[in-house]
């Protein structure tokens, strides 16, 4: 009897068994016209597969990874077929990178995939990796579709998914954009920084030797409500006349002008010309600032068929990212007001900050230089 | 700039996401549980090759099925079952023709939990070669795992027939200890391995593994450690004996042990949640990244679809994350599948941790039908029946 039978009893008793089974995970965005992905292969399945330890020292390495990136992917997408509305996409890969799942290191290919067809209301997939190799082999797929996320566990029985791709609710779509603008915000330094210089004297107000400090929170909270509803108000128009394609600007000019309204607020601090009124300022650059909204709703791509709706829910996304910062820095302005950190290191120094940046912004979008490290 | 410092904050949210570019070639990213000087690695090569050279035979197909098996065994990696299954699929559609097929094919069903498709192809292949004893010793042991014991013993018998002396007493051996009759089975199985000392290696690692847990359920813990140690002797990997073992460690409180004896086994789910709760008992910095690990690989064969270690998972989350409710869930669901003892052991552990003594109802029921030796099983009992009361 073979030496086989020895262990078998043994064995059964641990059927309870160990490790993972091999896995990869693919995750597929798709959303009626683009196509994008990103495919997880253990390394040990692709070593099975064509062997990736080139050097036999029982490891893989980056480098020996990266030399075979090509082959992985010709190999990876030759069994990843995917069709928009029966028609063929193309996959190519973007970038590869390197992932760790549970059971130990994955190779990670992004993706994209060219589709014949240019708007497509259905997407098939069919999945083939290393069911010749390891029918036990299964691929963990996860579409997320503009309707919502749809996973599946592809296997040789079961080898193919279609995700229908109908437009998403309106809702959705809005809710969307809204997160857009409060990320644009977020993230769009010169437009904070601009609203920063008109705030940073709002605790504040002019007597006879310079800044003093508010008395009370009521003039304060009123004053910065007509900067931010004017700021607010003008870049409304400006971003819906840019976006409408109304009013179209070269962005370099509307970049500069971005720069040099936020060096004039902040010189405004230290060196005031503009006292009451700063409404009127605000409104006045908040106009140059819409346009500057605008360029990036264009990048964004704009749903034709849903143009106000993405239009109000930015602007909407933009004033709830703004009212945050102001929530944020208004009490803790009024409530540091008569103190030294606020007069003088957040306002003046703040304010000088604030001015050498823009200044060097303006510098860089004028003049197409580039001054500080990216 | 202001692109700049979008970059910056973003690849600073990034930092946090995994998939990333390695700076150096020469970092390892993967280290390899066979490398291609290895003797296994060669063997491998040249059955691969058998097989290209003779398409129309099944024998090296099967040769290297079994070989792929016998690792699964060893390591407790499943890839190896799906490399077996790759092997030998040519020869299915032919499976009547080829009774070792459909008993290799056998086995690889019962790795996967498919218990009914085993035991038809183990019963189609003993009716198609009727001296093999071996289809008869894999049904013996996937009716114990179903604890049908009748059953059991009928393959034993048949075994019997076919078989050694040794291999025969070692089944009915395994059967008699489950079923009230530990003492007379483990004189019979120890006195047998006596006249057959020079069995072959794999064989006596099987019988001291249960005589092992034998003497350790009659509360003999000299003797256990006794036959535990004769077995690693053996020098022979075993993926059941490592974890039986540390099992008995971590009862006996000798977590460091344990800790010294799996420390390079973190690959295998089974014994790193023995790994985890020891250093979790010893209060080592590593449990509780190993027990954070055992969660994903939990949860990444839930997002399979497949919860092949329900009885791990079960002790995962009772004994590692203190979700008694959870435990016992998974531990419930495990009893549908699996009733050997150690299923029992969790059902009942934690049917009591989570104050709920009927859903232990069917381990109880095993316990009382059984007769099964085992103080720590019939504590945990007792104080069941106590909090039902």
């Amino acid at each position: 009897m073979r030496a086989v039978l020895a262990l078998l009893l043994a064995a059964l008793a641990a059927l309870a068994h160990a490790h993972k089974p091999s896995d990869s995970y693919l995750a597929i965005r798709a959303d009626g016209s683009k196509v994008q992905g990103q495919w997880d292969i253990a390394l040990r399945d692709l070593e099975y597969a064509f062997g990736l330890d080139s050097d036999g020292d029982g490891a893989i390495s980056w480098g020996e990874l990266r030399a075979r990136h090509a082959e992985i992917a010709a190999y990876a997408f030759a069994r990843l077929r995917v069709r928009a509305d029966e028609r063929p996409c193309t996959l190519a890969a973007l970038e590869h990178l390197v992932d760790q799942h549970s059971d130990g290191a994955y190779a990670v290919i992004r993706f994209e995939g060219r589709c014949e067809a240019e708007r497509f209301r259905a997407l098939d997939i069919e999945y083939s990796l290393f069911f010749d190799l390891d029918p036990t082999h299964r691929g963990l797929l996860r579409v997320e579709t503009p309707k919502g996320t749809l996973t599946a566990v592809l296997g040789p029985d079961k080898p193919r998914l279609s995700v229908p791709l109908e437009a998403a609710s309106r809702l959705a779509q809005f809710l969307d954009y809204v997160g857009h603008g409060i990320w644009h915000i977020w993230i769009g330094f010169d437009h904070v920084l601009f609203l920063v210089s008109l705030l940073l004297p709002a605790a504040l107000r002019p007597g006879a030797r310079g800044w003093e400090p508010a008395e009370r929170f009521a003039p304060v909270f009123w004053e910065v409500f007509k900067v931010v509803t004017a700021f607010t108000v003008a870049h409304s128009i400006t971003l819906s006349l840019a976006a409408l394609a109304v009013i179209q600007l070269p962005s370099r000019l509307v970049e500069s002008a971005i720069a040099l309204s936020v060096l004039l607020a902040a010189l405004n601090n230290l060196r005031p010309l503009v006292l009451g009124r700063r409404w009127i300022v605000a409104f006045a650059f908040g106009l140059i600032h819409g346009f500057g909204f605008a360029s990036v709703l264009a990048d964004l791509g704009l749903p034709q068929d849903a143009l106000l709706v993405a239009l109000v829910g930015f602007n909407l996304g933009v004033e709830t990212g703004q009212l945050a910062i102001v929530a944020l820095f208004l009490p803790a302005a009024f409530l540091m007001r008569r103190t030294w950190l606020y007069r003088k290191m957040l306002f003046v120094g703040g304010s000088a900050l604030i001015a050498l940046i823009a200044a060097i912004w303006l510098l860089e979008r004028s003049l197409d230089l580039k001054l500080l490290p990216a | 700039m202001r692109i700049g410092l979008t970059l910056v904050l973003l690849s600073a949210t990034l930092a946090t996401a995994a998939p990333h570019v390695p700076r150096d070639d020469r970092e390892v990213l993967e280290r390899l549980p066979v490398r291609p000087s290895d003797p296994v690695a060669a063997e491998l090569r040249k059955l691969r090759a058998a097989v290209a050279a003779a398409p129309a035979d099944p024998t090296p197909a099967i040769q290297l099925a079994r070989r792929y098996f016998d690792l699964a065994m060893a390591q407790g990696d499943p890839r190896y079952v799906g490399y077996a299954d790759a092997a030998l699929r040519s020869w299915y559609p032919n499976a009547s023709r080829h009774a070792e097929v459909l008993t290799v094919r056998g086995l690889l069903r019962q790795y996967r939990h498919d218990f009914d498709g085993a035991l038809e192809d183990l019963a189609a292949a003993a009716q198609a070669n009727p001296q093999d004893p071996e289809p008869h010793a894999w049904r013996a042991a996937i009716y114990m795992v179903r604890a049908d014991y009748p059953a059991a013993r009928r393959a034993c018998a048949a075994l019997a027939d076919r078989s050694s002396e040794l291999r025969a007493t070692g089944c009915s051996a395994y059967v008699d200890a489950t079923t009230g009759k530990a003492r007379s089975a483990y004189d019979a199985l120890s006195a047998e391995l006596a006249r057959n000392s020079a069995a072959p290696a794999g064989l006596r690692l099987w019988v001291l593994t249960r005589l092992a847990e034998i003497a350790w359920r009659l509360a003999d813990a000299r003797g256990a450690e006794r036959h535990f140690r004769d077995a690693l002797a053996l020098d022979v990997t075993d993926n059941f004996l490592l974890a039986a073992y540390a099992d008995f460690l971590l009862e006996q409180n000798r977590a460091a042990d344990a800790v010294a004896l799996l420390k390079d086994w973190t690959r295998s789910d089974t014994l790193l949640l023995r790994l985890a709760l020891a250093e979790r008992a010893l209060n080592l910095a590593a449990a509780e990244q190993h027990a954070r690990a055992l969660g994903e690989r939990f949860a990444d064969s839930a997002q399979r679809g497949e919860r092949l270690h329900l009885q791990e998972e079960a002790r995962y989350l009772l004994e590692l994350k203190g979700d008694a409710r959870a435990a016992l869930a998974a531990a419930s669901e495990n009893w549908k599948a699996q009733r050997e003892p150690r299923d029992a052991a969790i059902l009942l552990k934690s049917a009591l941790a989570a104050g709920d003594p009927r859903a232990a109802q069917p381990a109880l029921e095993w316990l009382e039908t059984t007769g099964f030796e085992s103080r720590t099983l019939r504590g945990t009992a007792d104080a069941l029946k106590a909090a039902a009361r």
